[in-house]
């Protein structure tokens, strides 16, 4: 008898009663015992994974629990993994919450809907892995859908207002957000609903244990089609181009915390499913999957970091990059199932290895830069970059915070992105010895694809902490900023604390990693090894010891810094006025803004990022030759939904429109369509039997 | 090749260089070591001075062969060359620019108008020569002084 199944009944005890608190106490207690007891749900869950991690498994069916099939769970380490992951950003996103709640009011993230309902979202980010049946897995599903889809909503009354204002009177982008999110969340549902009856039906049972021993009875036309269902539902949720388009909408109307926890841990279980059913479930398959998810990756990649570059608003900036890390994930995924298809199971391993790595780390930098986006807008009430700046001194821990994380983030050496991405790029770089065309083309362009991200994403986090909280405040609402309260700073300090361990000694994770990529029936440990501080490719002979790494550069810094400081001491130094072209004192108008700094980006990826601007100008009455007003706009529209989505939705809007003849309001008109339906039935009872 | 072929053709347009000028180098120039970077200033002048000083760092009179550099920033500047009256506009400019500039520094006044205020005295506009406004170290006189003067001028502070 292992801790799990005590570790999970303890969190959904501690949900069920936060759910019950949020409901039925008194605002000035609701937000602190339900933050509480979210914390302990994610302790309870994280203790779960940790213990699955460690190598213990378990498996219950309760066949009482749901209707019919009866509720079938089971944990691994691949689900440890992710439960894991959850855990940990729970367990710190409840502390920030308690902070973030607090002092605004009964509405918002502070409203007894949105309190109520937290412990169940954060219930449901646990449990979603251990399902072990697909009703159960659609159930927990579903339910983390409507519970986050309720949390996207929780500000529709108008954005996060510093103290002391008025509030706007309604949100649209929220609601516009909501319906967004509502729709491709549950025609991801549908798609899932199908795959996974179509599965079932052809397995013969609906447990995960018998689709596992039925799959390879399936013919591959079936198969490949369950896959290709599975994989754009789940790839949805991932946030991946092009069925990204909730995901820029969603997190940053959300409020922060819950952007976190949606950002880095909810798109996870989108990978999770598609590793659980891709290579476990349906036991990997031809290489056409793969290198679909590959192309889909690899767009995700770029134009998700593009995107990223292109955004003014912080939390929009952080939504794009969460799909470019995605998108890097789904790229190691695809490799890995690529590489089995081809019989290399060790790459396969090593890429599997490579993309699970990332998705811990990007949960761990993810979670912290949404919580600082978070602590920013509630000071200042701002999201948009070309408002903000000046922020290093007045929120001096936010900014050092926000800081670290992206230097996660931006896949540099000291930061924790660096050690997936180089785990990543050695699989593809060592993945061209696999035999095959496609191989031969897919992977170097993958490699390529992963760098440019990278160089992208550098200029992303220069641009959002540069602007962001360097320079001088360009708002007043910036200048009058004040650091976070002490609860918020606490929940971000512990995702630093993870942040800067996985940036350290990844090597922590390494025996729970092995697992997790055993379980979809990979070897483990066959190549990489953990040993003492580092990571080590047995068949590639590559290392890399991050902790060296780390030593390395900082003397450097430490003695690039120095040496001109001691030596430059023996110089007599004057205070001068900043040189500003003879003129008058520069103004925080002169700074360099978002949008400026984002404009040589924009002018290199003119024919991608299509961006459209309008030029107004309005003559005075008298002469058509003085102008009494120019107007300038100018946007960068997201292309994919604007050639994609929009379409399909004016076709849908069209059909509404002429069905709505259908409907005349006449009662005859209606008895007569039932009476036609039924006779049309009959017939075709007659002639089909 | 167009651009080859004119470099042959044209060859050496430089004038000989004539001796050393008369006069002290300036005492403080000494620690520039022969190499000065030169920032003009345009304190009101009618642009005579300015066409004379461009022809001075042409290839004909070419001021560079003996160290003076033209720079586009008062911090990067050990000299500044000033030409015209200083209009009131230009007063507070001119001195940010002088105490923008790194020690040691000259200023070079540049023609009669920014000497004594030429032609422009007594203007409305004027604020008076350009050594009402800072300290001058060199004057260069003339409406508009040669090139060869501006030229001299210059040597005497790179001492080459």
């Amino acid at each position: 008898m292992s801790a799990i199944p005590a570790a999970l009944a303890t969190a959904t005890a501690l949900a069920a009663t936060g759910a019950l608190a949020g409901l039925g106490l008194p605002y000035r207690l609701r937000v602190a015992v339900v933050g509480v007891l979210t914390a302990g749900v994610g302790v309870a869950g994280g203790t779960a994974g940790v213990a699955a991690l460690g190598g213990s498994r378990w498996r219950a069916v309760y066949s009482g629990l749901v209707p019919l099939a009866g509720a079938h769970v089971a944990v691994d380490a691949l689900a440890g993994l992710f439960m894991a992951v959850a855990g940990a950003v729970l367990a710190a996103v409840a502390v920030y919450g308690i902070g973030y709640a607090t002092g605004h009011g009964a509405h918002g993230l502070g409203s007894r809907t949105a309190q109520a309902v937290l412990p169940v979202f954060a219930l449901s980010l646990v449990l979603v892995p251990v399902a072990a049946a697909v009703s159960t897995f659609l159930l927990l599903w579903e339910l983390m859908a409507l519970t986050s889809l309720f949390l996207v909503l929780a500000e529709h009354r108008g954005g996060h207002l510093p103290l002391g204002r008025s509030r706007e009177r309604g949100s649209p982008s929220v609601r516009q957000a909501g319906t967004w999110y509502a729709v491709m969340t549950h025609l991801g549902l549908v798609l899932l609903l199908a795959g996974f009856a179509l599965f079932a039906a052809q397995a013969g049972g609906e447990t995960f244990a018998t689709l596992r021993a039925g799959a390879h009875g399936i013919p591959p036309t079936v198969r490949g089609l369950v896959f290709v269902l599975v994989a754009l539902a789940f790839t949805s949720k991932a946030g991946a181009v092009p069925l990204h388009a909730w995901l820029p909408r969603a997190h940053p109307e959300a409020p922060s915390p819950v952007s976190a926890l949606m950002s880095a841990a909810m798109v996870n279980l989108g990978i999770y499913g598609l590793v659980r059913t891709g290579l476990d479930l349906l036991g990997g398959g031809p290489a056409w999957w793969w290198l679909g998810l590959l192309a889909m990756g690899g767009a995700s990649a770029v134009y998700g970091i593009l995107q990223a570059a292109m955004a003014s608003d912080l939390k929009r900036l952080l939504a794009y990059s969460t799909s470019e890390n995605m998108g890097l994930v789904l790229t190691g995924v695809g490799a890995s199932g690529l590489f089995a298809a081809h019989g290399d199971k060790p790459l396969a391993a090593l890429a599997l290895a490579a993309a699970l790595l990332h998705v811990v780390n990007h949960a761990a930098f993810k979670a912290l830069l949404f919580c600082a986006a978070g602590s920013v807008l509630r000071a200042t009430g701002l999201r948009d970059l070309d408002r903000l700046g000046g922020l290093r001194a007045r929120m001096p821990v936010t900014a050092a915070l926000f800081a670290l994380a992206a230097l996660g983030a931006v896949a540099l050496p000291p930061g924790n992105g660096f050690i997936s991405e180089w785990l990543l790029l050695q699989s593809l770089v060592h993945g061209l010895a696999v035999p095959g065309v496609a191989v031969a083309v897919v992977l170097p362009l993958s490699v390529a694809l992963i760098a440019l991200s990278t160089g992208i994403a550098a200029a992303v986090f220069v641009k959002a902490l540069g602007v962001g909280f360097f320079a001088r405040p360009r708002d007043e609402r910036a200048a009058a900023a004040r650091e976070a309260p002490p609860l918020m700073l606490a929940g971000m300090t512990l995702l630093a604390a993870g942040v800067v361990a996985l940036a350290l000694v990844p090597g922590l994770l390494g025996h729970g990693l092995d697992r997790a990529v055993g379980a979809v029936g990979l070897p483990g440990s066959g190549a990489l090894t953990w040993g003492g501080l580092g990571v080590r490719l047995t068949d590639i002979s590559a290392r890399l010891e991050p902790l060296w790494v780390v030593a390395a550069l900082t003397a450097a810094i430490v003695l690039a810094t120095g040496l001109p400081r001691l030596y430059g001491r023996r110089r007599r130094r004057v205070n001068a006025r900043l040189w500003d072209c003879g003129g008058g004192a520069p103004t925080p108008r002169m700074t360099y803004t978002a949008t400026s700094f984002a404009e040589p980006l924009q002018r290199v990826f003119d024919d991608v990022l299509a961006p459209e601007q309008d030029v107004d100008v309005t003559p005075v009455r008298e002469s058509a030759y003085l102008v009494e007003r120019v107007r300038f706009q100018h946007r960068v529209p997201d292309r994919i939904e604007h050639r994609l989505y929009e379409p399909v939705l004016r076709a849908l809007a069209s059909t509404g429109r002429a069905a709505r003849r259908l409907a005349g309001g006449s009662v005859h008109l209606y008895l007569g369509y039932g009476f036609a339906g039924l006779v049309v039935l009959l017939l075709a009872l007659v002639v089909g039997w | 090749m167009g651009l080859l072929r004119k470099i042959r053709t044209t060859g050496r347009v430089a004038e000989p260089a004539p001796p050393r000028p008369e006069g002290q180098v300036q005492p403080s120039a000494r620690q520039l070591g022969g190499s000065v970077q030169v920032r003009c200033v345009d304190a009101g002048s009618c642009n005579g001075c300015e066409i004379e000083i461009a022809a001075a760092f042409n290839p004909v009179y070419d001021a560079e062969r003996y160290g003076a550099r033209q720079v586009a920033s008062p911090r990067h500047a050990d000299v500044a060359l000033v030409t015209g009256p200083v209009t009131r506009n230009m007063a507070a400019p001119l001195r940010r620019t002088v105490a923008a500039m790194g020690e040691p520094r000259l200023v070079v006044a540049v023609g009669d108008c920014a000497i004594n205020c030429g032609e422009f005295a007594g203007g409305y506009g004027v604020e008076g020569a350009v050594a009402d406004v800072v300290p001058v170290d060199l004057a260069v006189p003339g409406c508009p002084p040669e090139p060869e003067a501006i030229v001299a001028a210059l040597r005497r502070v790179t001492g080459r």
